[in-house]
């Protein structure tokens, strides 16, 4: 059984943490799988999926290590026309930290509930907002 | 307050209802891998820059391409949503044979503060003898007039057109009319100052972003292409912010102009103080 649900978001700044957490469980909870897994992964590439525990102390610093490893004014490479959008590409920081943080998580499902730590917040973490975003969730077992 | 002078409604979700025409006018404007926007992304981005206006600018190119980029009719409905926020231009193509009605209209029943031509894409010359008319009108109904200059990534766009001396002899005959040759003219930027300094009824906006990063553009447009000190000391009046949404951000183009160093009295003028002596030809002391 193979159950997919879209979870849609629109960020408001450039930088931002969305605790999806409680959607995901509620998402495995109403698929009817009972064993198996569930995949969670972002339909774009300037984003990132993470998974932490979220206290707005480690969110900090997440997000100050994210700036002091991918400063906005390194001469990207990726700061020039774009034909095939007509626009000028300036959001190599975003490609670069979502490159680090990974577009997706995995959790195991069991007896109709995700297995994690109690921990363990699953974060869409922007990186080039504001913008509509795009969060699928396949939840796939028995 | 903010007011960007330079933004392009291709994807405003209150006129993308017509899915073949949006596809037109990306096709048209050279821009793709957009879709239509809701009002509710579109200030999002407007309110992490404290984005106040925006001006919003219409293409017709009837006779040329067989449709509009925008219409005067879509833009008048855009500014009737929220009036506070938009301020609208309109376009006409002058090869049709209803150009001088269709001006006549969006001036007076519509409601329109200014014109958008862009000669390269509309295929004809600014010193032409249809022009007199257009300019005629323009300066009676005290409308500026916004040309596209330098460099377009518009499909069909050639070049000749859009060097800012060919505008020349109709700043020269017409020293009352506000004329914004947009984009910096960019790559012809000191040929852009030259005009500046000889016409004070020349303004430009700082809508390009054509090489390098945000940060990195305006930093040379204002300290290297130009020198440092040439838009407070010779023409603090004639420059305004533009962002040429939807092909470039228009909170990174901000963020860029945050770090260029300048005097209060200089940003606050390219920052809305100078938009507003171009739309109104006076000081404007409150909106």
């Amino acid at each position: 059984m193979v159950v997919v649900e879209t979870i849609k978001h629109l960020s408001e700044s450039v930088s931002e943490f969305y605790n999806i957490t409680e959607q995901v469980h509620n998402i495995v909870k109403n698929s009817g799988v009972t064993n198996g897994f569930v995949l969670v992964l972002t339909a774009h590439t300037t984003t990132g999926i993470m998974v932490n525990e979220a206290l707005p102390c480690v969110e900090k610093d997440l997000d100050e290590m994210l700036e002091k490893m991918v400063p906005v004014d390194s001469p990207f490479v990726h700061a020039h026309f774009l034909p095939s959008y007509g626009a000028t590409s300036n959001n190599s920081q975003g490609h670069l930290k979502s490159a680090l943080t990974g577009n997706h998580c995995m959790f195991p499902v069991m007896d109709g509930k995700i297995v994690c730590g109690g921990a363990q917040d699953i974060y869409l973490v922007e990186f080039d907002g504001p913008q509509a975003r795009k969060i699928f969730v396949e939840v796939m077992g028995e | 307050m903010l007011i960007d002078m330079h933004m392009h409604p291709i994807f405003y979700g209150d006129i993308c209802e017509n899915e073949d025409e949006v596809n037109f006018r990306g096709d048209t404007f050279g821009v793709w891998k957009q879709g239509p926007m809701t009002d509710e992304e579109l200030f999002a981005e407007w309110k992490i820059c404290d984005l106040t206006k925006a001006a919003l600018l219409p293409l017709d190119v009837t006779t040329a391409e067989g449709g509009w980029i925008v219409n005067n009719d879509q833009v008048e409905k855009l500014c009737s949503v929220h009036p506070e926020k938009f301020i609208g231009f309109a376009s006409v193509d002058p090869n049709r044979k209803d150009a001088l009605d269709v001006l006549e209209k969006a001036f007076k029943e519509q409601g329109l503060m200014g014109l958008k031509l862009n000669p390269a894409k509309q295929k004809f010359d600014p010193n032409a003898e249809c022009m007199e008319a257009i300019y005629e009108i323009c300066e009676k109904e005290n409308k500026p007039i916004i040309f596209h200059a330098g460099l377009s990534w518009e499909p069909n766009t050639p070049t000749e057109f859009c060097h800012p001396c060919v505008f020349e002899k109709a700043i020269m005959n017409h020293p009352n009319l506000r004329i914004c040759l947009a984009h910096f003219a960019w790559p012809w930027v000191r040929e852009m100052v030259m005009l500046m300094i000889k016409y004070p009824n020349v303004y430009t906006d700082t809508a390009l972003l054509y090489v390098d990063s945000p940060e990195e553009q305006m930093m040379e447009l204002f300290t290297k292409d130009m020198g440092p000190m040439w838009f407070e000391r010779c023409f603090p009046e004639q420059v305004m912010f533009a962002s040429n949404g939807p092909r470039f951000r228009m909170f990174k183009i901000k963020r860029a102009l945050d770090k260029v160093p300048m005097r209060d009295f200089a940003r606050e003028n390219l920052y809305y103080k100078n938009a507003l002596r171009f739309l109104y030809g006076k000081e404007v002391k409150e909106w």
